[in-house]
Order: C-alpha cells, then structure tokens, then sequence
C-alpha cells in the first residue's frame, strides 16, 4: 500500500496486533508461520511457469494422435518408453504435453474466471455497502437470488444457449461465483464507512467515487486477494465438473478437468490416464489454498475467511 | 448448543426417513440384476426406437416370432406357423392357451389390434414404417390371422420379430397414455415397478406358456457411468452389463468375479454425413467431400488399435451378417493425398470446416476414442472439425429425428434386430425417413424394388446394385459393423446375443 | 426481532418472485420454444398453430402472469417428454436429492468441526496446516473422481458398501462422503476463525482465569460461538451443493432431482425445468430464512445491522 498524498493515506484497518515483542524477532516469527505459504507459492510459481512456458517445453503437439502407441504406460514402469514420460492416453496422445497444454488451460480460464466474478462481486458489493438502504436491499436481493439459484443450473442453462467454449466457460464460472466477493466486500465497505476517517474525508467534500476507489478499495485489498486466491482453486474444479458434464472444455483441446473425466473409465487398468491430471489438480488445489491461508495471516489474520 | 441440537435432530430425522429398506427385500441368490446406462422413454416398444425398449419389451411381451439364436433363423413363438396363401397374403396360425397378464386369453383380436394401432397414422407410432407395407389383419378364427400387404412383403416373417403383441382390451379400454408405464404382455416377466431413470423390477410370470425362466426376480438398474457399471459387476451387485469399452475387457477378465463375452452383433456404426441438407446448407451436399471424408480416415486401423480388433469393416452401411450384404464390395481405403485432392475440386483447396455432432456411447462402447481418431484423421485432410458433445442419449436421437443432428453425427443402427438389408437403407438411406440424411430417388427406387418381390435372388441382386450406388456415392462415412462385448458375472451361464437383445429369461444359475 | 423478522420475509418474497422470473425467463433465453418443439422441416402453418398452443402469440407479461398463477397451485405443465406432469415428475425424485445433501452437509459438518476447533486451538503450528490440508484435500479431489476411487476401494475392493444405487443406509455412506469432503474446507475455514475469534475474547479468558478445564471452555463456550458462521454458511452452501449433487448423483446412480433437472435442460423439457428450478429454490429460500432466524436469535447484533 504506497502513501498516495498527505489527505489521502489509506488507512489500514486494525490489524496483526498479536502482542508480540520487538521488531525484528516479530517479523522473524512472522515469516517462520508463512513457511507453508512460501514452499506453496514456490510450487504455484512452478506449475505457472511449466504452464506458460508449455509451447517450448512440450516433447509433443498436445493432440497429435498415434492410435499405435496408445495406453502406453509412464516411462518407469514395464512396457513404458522415453518417449512418452508420463505415458499416452486412449489414442496416443502424449500425456506430459498434454498436461502442460492443460494447465495452462485450466489456469487461463481459472484466473479469467476469478477476475470477472470478482470485479462484478466487488463493485456491486462497494455500492451496497457504501449507497445506503435501497441500493443495498436491491443488491443483496440479487445476491440472494443468485445463491438460491443452483451453480450448475446456470451453467447449463447458459452452455446451452452459447454451446461450449473456451470464452463461454469462463462467462459461465465468473458469473455464477460473484456473490461471494458481493457479501464480503458489503459487510466490509459498512464497517469501514461509519469509521472517523470516512467521516473526515465525506467533511472534506470528496466525490463518491474518489471515497469509495482511494479510501475504501484500498482497504479491501487484502480481503478481495484472498477470497480470488481462493477462488481460483474452486473455479479448477468446477471446470472439471463441467467436463464431466460434457460441457467443459470440447475435445481435443485438453484441459486438466477434460483429461480428468476421459481418464475415468480407465482408473482400474491405465490409471495415468487419470491420475496424473488428477494429481495437477489436487496439488494445485492445495497449493493454492495454503497460499491464501498464507496471504490471509500475512495481511490480516482477524480476517474471517 | 441448542441450535446445532436441532440441526443434529434435523439430519438424523432426515437420514431416519431415508432408510427404508428397500420395498421387497427379495433374496440375492433368486434375482438377476441387469444394468441399462439410459433409460427408455416408454414402456410401449412400438412407441420407441430405443434399443432398451426392444430388449426390456421382449421380457413383458412376447413376439409372434423370434430367432433362434444359434441357427439366427426365425422360428414360431406366439405365432405356430406362417405361410403365403398368394403374393400379398400371409395367414398365421396362433398358439393357444396363452394369457396376458391380466388374466385375458391372447387371441386373433389381439394380433389385428396391436398392427391397427401401429399402422393407424394418426397414432404416429415409431414402429408404423416397419410395417408399412401391412395394409392390413384380417381375423379367419380365434387363433388365424392373415395379413394382407401392399406387393409382394418378403421381410414379412423377420418383421414378426419386430413387434411385441399387446392386448386388444387394454389399447380399447385402457388407452395409448396408460400403455406408456403399464405393460400387459404374454411375456415370461411381469413389471411390478418402474422407477424413471433408477430401476425396473420384474418378477416372473409363473402362468408363462414357454419355458420357465431360471431366476425369479430380475431388477433392471439405469447406471448412467460406465465406470460405476463396471465396479458394480466387479463387486458382483449387478449380473449382466453390456457395451462393456473394449479397453475395459481385461479388467472384467482378470478379476475372478466376472468375463467378458462378444459377438458381431447387428449394428452397423457410421458418421451419417447430411447430404440431404436437413439440417441446412453445408459441404457434405457435394459428393466430392463425402468421398474426400471416406478416404481420408484410416478405419481399418482404428479398428485394429482402438477398437482392438472388434469391429468388422463394411464397405457401406449393410452389415455383413444382414441379408443381402455383398462380400465383394471392397471398402474406402486411407489415401490422404486423393482427399485432399477431391476437397480442392470441390471448392476447398484451402480446408473446410464442419460441425460434429457426437453422442455418448451408449450403444457403441468406445466411440468417444474411435471419434477422436477420427477427427485427427479428417483434420490431416484439411476438414476443420468442431465437435460438439450431447451427453443424453435420448436427447441426441430425438435432435437426430427433428433433422437437427448438423452436417455430421455419430449414428450406428441396429436394423431392430431384422436381418436384412432392407432393415437399414428403408430407415437410414431413403429419402425423408426419420433417420435418414441421405436423399437420392435412385437409391429409393432400388429399396423399393427390394422389398417388392419374393424371389431372395432377385432381392440379392437389387442389394447389391443398391451397396453399389452407395459406395460410389459415400452416402456417409463408413465405419465397421460392431462386435458386442458383454460383461457376464461368474455365478450365472449367459450368452452373448448376436441380435443384440439380451434376455434374461434364458440365463441359468452357474452350479458351484 | 419482529422487524428483523418482518424484513427477511418481504425479501424472501422478492427472491421468490425474481427465481420465478428466472424459471420462467429460461424458456425464452435458451430459444425459441417452438423451433425447439417443431422437428426443423415443420411449415409456417404448423409453427403459428404450435405458437397459439403454447400461449407464446400473448405478450410476455401475460404469459408470466400464467406461468406464475398456474405454479401457485402446483401446475406446471406436463413434460414435454415423459407424458406425465412435471410437478409429479419433480416430487417423486426430490426426497433422495434432499436426504443426499442432508447427508452431505452432516458429514462435511463430521469433518470439518473436529479439525476446524483443533487447527483453531494449535493455531500457527504444524497441526494447523495439516488440519488445512486434510480438509482442502477432499475439495482437491473432484468429485466424481474421488466418487469413483470410493466405489473402487469400498466396493470392489473390500467388499464393504454397495457400489452405487438408492435404498439402504449403506448407500448412503459414500456418496454423502464424496459430497460432504466438498463442501469441508469451506466449513472448517469458519469454524477455525470463529473458534480464534471467540478464544481471545474477555469472557473466554475469564473463563480460563477461573480455573475452568481447557476441555470444558471450548466445548461449552468457543463451538457454540463459533456455530453461527458455520450456520450461515451452511444454509447458503446448501444451494451449492446442488451442483455437486448432479455428479454425486450421476456416479453413484442416485435417483435424485439434480441429475433429472440436468436431463430435463439437455432435453429441453421446459416443465420440469422451470418446476424443478422453483421448487429448489424455494426449499433453499426456506432453509436460509430460518438459517437467519436462528442467527437472528443467537447474535442481536445483526439484527441491528443487517
């Protein structure tokens, strides 16, 4: 949080009083407890890279099919060939390039996801918090609307009037999971709005917006990054329900929640098929949870997430 | 603390309601379960074009005739015997002492009846064009009936495979909406309950005419996963599955709890190409990129690697075990370059793009890998490929009736069990049928001709002009006739049914 | 309170009004009924004869206004494709959908209670992060994939529970589980904060200052405070969790309500849709208010503020 000028200081909300002793052995304390977080983020920094750097990285084209060479197993177990690390799937296509296709994929529409659901959720959650009864009630009844509208429902609602796709998934996800970001942020905005310094800035004559972008947002930095980091690991997995669904992703572009559901019927016999996008999965689920839970002590942990 | 209290009762109220034991808690040893991954719509077979409608209406009603499944010739069931009295009359003779299941005696009135209900147009029964050469039953006595056709109706005897026998007092008294979830048949089980999308519990009719069958109780179960269908024949709570993925064989195999048995089966898998633009303009109208689609995939050795040899390779859409088939046909050949070259002539040097519409793989195990192959193939050829998936079942044969399937689908066809060719090119060749996206007045000539005459040799002829034309025209894209894999529990004998109706009347108990 | 009371209830009434307008409003975003009706070679003649039938040559409010009357008293139509009423349709696969999530919020509770109050209580220490992980690890898994790991171990490995299917209280066992490790993280996530929240506070430590067992102040004192979060979230999940209900469903061949709505849109049944949509929605409307309720009671705070 940079001081912009003098009248303008953000101020932070009362926070990490843990009642510890001097300076330096607190921050020493403070980054042994982020310990968890730091090993997750060096591990998120991985996947992202491995992700982004794909196209370079990968031995093979994501969906260059060789039905000869299908189901063939890692490379370190029998019948398994160099050529194929992780192994192929059911018509042979290499299953590490395909992985790393796919978590960029999976990233891409997570994180398009977050960022729409989030700068609805957050925008409509500043004017309920900050505008007064009406625009609240009128908000919150949206809210309350939209969580009593079953996920999944929406989705195939939507899917179906657009068809599956890549920009359509994402409208999807980002659509259905603003509200979160909406009551947090209004509960929040409330509380920050009957604080002294508000009362100070309304005083001084400054706009609505200049209040609720350089005085309020500020302060809810924090929160909003925590909730999207969270986000992020739910939006993974709600890609693969769709997939199960047969709305995800379509074929042959791979995504890890695709690669997931077409693995499923071979979980007895050629298990890589799906364990490998399910380990992706799974570790950067929890990676990224660790890091939220991380970024939640480090910036604020009263926070109530 | 008073609060999660009364939540904690909540759930325990909640979960006390769900434990009602199941309503007749029939002994394991004495019931066969069967598993479905879709359900049917009705339970009214002519009222269906499903597959699980023609094997569950064969357990509640009978046929006039069936096959026999070792010879796969026609034999008498409820009817005794047939015979041509001139060209457009047959007279059967009925078996006596049969009984619905409400206690009524089947008679000739049943017969007329259950053929006037499914000719009458207005009724628009899907069964009505499997019939449509019938103009009409005539009653002789109470167990003769003769069938007047239209021509010469030389697929009259497999037809009777074809059409369960209701009772005339229900249709007359009951109606049409009651006849969608309550069979009366003569048939060796009896429905006792439907429950849409879950289960179907059969018990045996004990005042069956035939042969008793081994099992008392039969539960059919919709699982909609296969992967689930499969632990539940591995941890032996369902007895019989079908369309097992031929990927999915050496589990079943090596597990000590239950085998895998296949046989060619009737069915013949293609990628019906919309030439008859039903569902709009589109490239397949040109029969340049319909041939250009037929060379560029290489079948023979998806068959081979995916589908792991289960898959005969056809030439056109007739199967190798349908009357009338021409074993001298040769089938399209992979040959990249003449694709791409036909495409070029046709206006798309440069590629062309198509919608695919796929289906889930309900009847045809493994299709969502033979597709992917396939596509990789057809991408090689310059077609640009946007797939999409309808995960229902019924939904994507209901979009491919409306002509709403798009210019390219997965469809494979499995003639209703009737073994001739005709059973396919009426259905899925002729101009303005249900299920057909190919027009062509040539071909419908030839299909008419076909089922015209008595004489089998001439008929064999007409085929063989008819697979001829559709070879040369690539009416669609030509896949392989299927071999059926089953999953077979080891407590229970059961053979794999090359007509693909599975009867479970005939499964006997394995001695220990 | 009656004023808290009051409020909630005239918002209830507009949620239900805008889910009605939403059900209703499907019909007409997803297309033209119909063109979806008519088999595509249908003429003109037979598309206005199908436009009459429906109602749909009316303007739309009139249409709503018929929607909605009819609803009220149970009518939504027959289904478009299985020749029976949708209302009946919806009832009859609603009990399983409602006691698998019952079931799934229990369990998830089951899991998430004991490592919530004990990452709480070892705050900042290695349990802590490995109660996180424990109950982030069942999200992590998707559903259907842990589903069918379940039924591969429980079933065709041990030979303990049923694989799939609807009936006994064996059949319960695994899908709730496979719900219930869902909705987990979320829950234990509240739970831990309101268990740190309350233990710093005055009363607690007077508690503690008294001599009172550790035991005792956090079974007596910290779960019950940190109860109501947990409630609140619960009650709003429970809408959620529907989502997650179509793939337990599906998995575990679960006659429910959320794999038949799921077909019912593939198949563009519009009766059932709207039906079951409404009806769902009113039963998660009803398990909020009384959610708010009981919050209203426990905590007066929020019935000032909120």
């Amino acid at each position: 949080m940079s001081a912009v000028n003098a009248g303008e200081v953000p101020l932070r909300s009362p926070a990490a009083a843990d009642g510890l002793s001097t300076g330096a052995h607190r921050s020493w304390r403070r980054l042994w407890r982020l310990k968890w977080g730091l090993v997750a983020a060096a591990i998120m920094l991985l996947i992202v890279g491995v992700s982004v750097a794909a196209p370079w990285l990968v031995p093979y084209s994501p969906v260059e099919v060789d039905i000869r060479h299908r189901l063939a197993p890692p490379a370190w177990m029998e019948g398994g060939t160099p050529d194929h690390v992780l192994g192929t799937d059911a018509i042979g296509r290499d299953l590490l390039s395909r992985m790393m296709y796919g978590g960029r994929v999976s990233l891409v529409i997570a994180v398009a996801a977050v960022l729409v659901s989030a700068s609805i959720g957050v925008l409509l959650g500043l004017a309920a918090g900050y505008f007064g009864p009406k625009v609240d009630w009128t908000i919150m009844t949206l809210v309350n609307v939209m969580l009593t509208f079953p996920f999944v429902l929406l989705a195939l609602a939507v899917i179906a009037v657009l068809g599956p796709s890549l920009t359509n998934m994402i409208i999807v996800l980002g659509v259905a999971d603003w509200p979160l970001y909406a009551r947090v942020i209004r509960a929040e905005t409330m509380a920050l709005r009957e604080r002294d310094f508000m009362t100070a800035a309304r005083a001084l004559g400054m706009s609505h917006a200049r209040i609720i972008f350089r005085q309020i947002l500020p302060n809810l930095v924090s929160v909003i990054v925590v909730i999207a980091t969270l986000q992020v690991a739910r939006v993974i997995i709600l890609e693969s329900f769709l997939s199960f669904l047969g709305l995800g992703v379509q074929p042959p572009t791979p995504a890890w929640g695709n690669m997931l559901g077409d693995g499923r019927v071979y979980m007895l016999n050629s298990w890589w098929i799906a364990a490998f996008p399910g380990a992706a999965i799974f570790i950067t689920t929890l990676t990224i949870n660790l890091m939220g839970n991380a970024l939640r002590d480090w910036l604020d942990p009263h926070m109530k997430l | 603390m008073r609060h999660s209290l009364a939540i904690g009762m909540l759930v325990i109220l909640a979960l006390a309601l769900g434990l009602v034991p199941p309503a007749d808690a029939q002994s394991r040893e004495e019931t066969l379960i069967y598993s479905l991954q879709s359900d049917i719509d009705n339970w009214d077979p002519p009222n269906s074009v499903l597959r699980e409608a023609i094997i569950l209406g064969y357990h509640v009603f009978d046929h006039l005739a069936v096959r026999d499944l070792k010879t796969r010739r026609v034999i008498p069931n409820l009817a005794t015997s047939w015979k041509n009295i001139d060209d457009t009359t047959w007279e059967v003779k009925l078996r006596q002492g049969v009984k619905f299941h409400d206690g009524n005696p089947f008679t000739a009135r049943d017969v007329k009846a259950t053929f006037d209900r499914v000719l009458d147009p207005t009724k628009k029964m899907t069964a009505r064009g499997n019939h449509a050469k019938i103009k009409s039953v005539e009653i002789v006595d109470d167990h003769t009936v003769r069938f007047k056709t239209d021509g010469p109706y030389p697929l009259f005897v497999e037809r009777m495979t074809a059409q369960v026998m209701q009772s005339d007092k229900v249709i007359r008294e009951k109606g049409h909406e009651f006849m969608q979830e309550n069979p009366i048949g003569t048939g060796p089980y009896k429905l006792v309950k439907w429950s849409r999308k879950q289960e179907h519990v059969l018990v045996r009719n004990d005042d069956y005419w035939g042969a008793k069958p081994a099992f008392k109780h039969v539960r059919v179960r919709i699982i909609p996963e296969k992967a689930t269908e499969i632990a539940e024949l591995l941890s032996g709570g369902v007895d019989i599955i079908k369309a097992v993925p031929p990927d999915q064989m050496d589990v079943i195999n090596k597990s000590g709890q239950a085998r895998t048995a296949t046989s060619p089966i009737l069915r013949t898998a293609m990628l019906q190409l919309d030439q008859a633009a039903r569902s709009g303009p589109n490239p397949f109208t040109d029969k340049r990129v319909r041939q250009a689609a037929n060379l560029a995939v290489d079948n023979d050795a998806i068959i081979k690697f995916v589908l792991n040899g289960l898959g005969d390779r056809v030439a056109t859409g007739v199967n190798p075990m349908a009357f009338g088939w021409d074993p001298n046909l040769k089938p399209y050949k992979q040959d990249l370059a003449r694709a791409k070259k036909l495409l070029a002539e046709a206006g798309f040097p440069n590629g062309v793009d198509i919608v695919f519409h796929e289906g889930p793989p309900v009847v045809e195990p493994g299709t969502q890998q033979t597709n992917d192959a396939i596509v990789a193939d057809l991408t090689k050829a310059g077609f640009r490929v946007k797939r999409n998936y309808i995960g229902d079942n019924t939904v994507f044969v209901a979009r491919v009736k409306d002509g709403k399937a798009g210019s390219m689908f997965n469809w494979s066809w499995g003639y209703y069990s009737v073994f001739d060719a005709d059973a396919i090119l009426y259905d899925v060749f002729k101009c303005g049928e249900n299920y057909s996206y190919y027009c062509n007045p040539a071909l419908d000539d030839l299909i008419s001709q076909g089922r015209s005459t008595l004489d089998q040799k001439k008929r064999t002829e007409v085929y063989v002009k008819a697979q001829q034309l559709l070879f040369d025209e690539a009416a669609y894209l030509y896949k392989w006739g299927l071999r059926g894999v089953w999953g077979i529990s080891n407590r229970i004998n059961y053979e794999a049914p090359p007509d693909e109706v599975d009867r479970m009347f005939l499964v006997t108990p394995r001695k220990k | 309170m009656k004023r808290y009371a009051l409020r909630q209830l005239v918002q209830l009434a507009v949620v239900i009004v805008g889910i009605s307008m939403l059900a209703f409003g499907i019909l007409h975003v997803i297309g033209d009924p119909v063109t979806l009706l008519l088999p595509q070679n249908a003429g003109k003649e037979e598309y206005a004869r199908y436009n009459k039938l429906l109602g749909l040559d009316q303007p739309i409010y009139v249409q709503y206004w018929k929607f909605a009357s009819r609803a009220v008293q149970g009518d939504f139509g027959k289904s478009w494709y299985a020749d029976t009423p949708a209302f009946s349709l919806v009832l009859q696969r609603m009990p399983p959908t409602l006691y698998l999530t019952t079931a799934g919020l229990a369990m998830a509770l089951l899991i998430a209670l004991p490592l919530g109050i004990l990452a709480a209580l070892k705050r900042h220490t290695f349990v802590d992060t490995l109660c996180t992980m424990t109950a982030v690890a069942g999200q992590a898994m998707p559903i259907f994939w842990l589903g069918i790991m379940l039924i591969i171990i429980f079933a065709v490995q041990l030979r303990l529970l049923p694989a799939s299917g609807y009936g006994t209280w064996q059949h319960f066992l695994m899908p709730a589980f496979t719900l219930g490790a869902f909705l987990a993280p979320i829950t234990m996530r509240l739970v831990r904060s309101g268990v740190i929240e309350i233990m710093n506070m005055d009363y607690i430590k007077t508690a503690r200052a008294k001599g009172v067992g550790e035991g005792v102040v956090v079974v007596k004192h910290a779960f019950r405070n940190a109860c109501i979060p947990v409630i609140t979230v619960l009650g709003l999940q429970f809408g959620q969790l529907l989502g997650g209900a179509v793939v337990t469903e599906t998995v575990f061949a679960w006659p429910g309500v959320a794999t038949l709505t799921v077909d019912a849109i593939r198949n563009q049944d519009f009766p059932v849709v709207q039906c079951a949509v409404v009806l769902l929605a009113l039963i998660i409307v009803a398990v909020n208010f009384l959610v708010d309720m009981i919050v209203g009671l426990i905590d007066p705070r929020i019935r000032v503020g909120g």
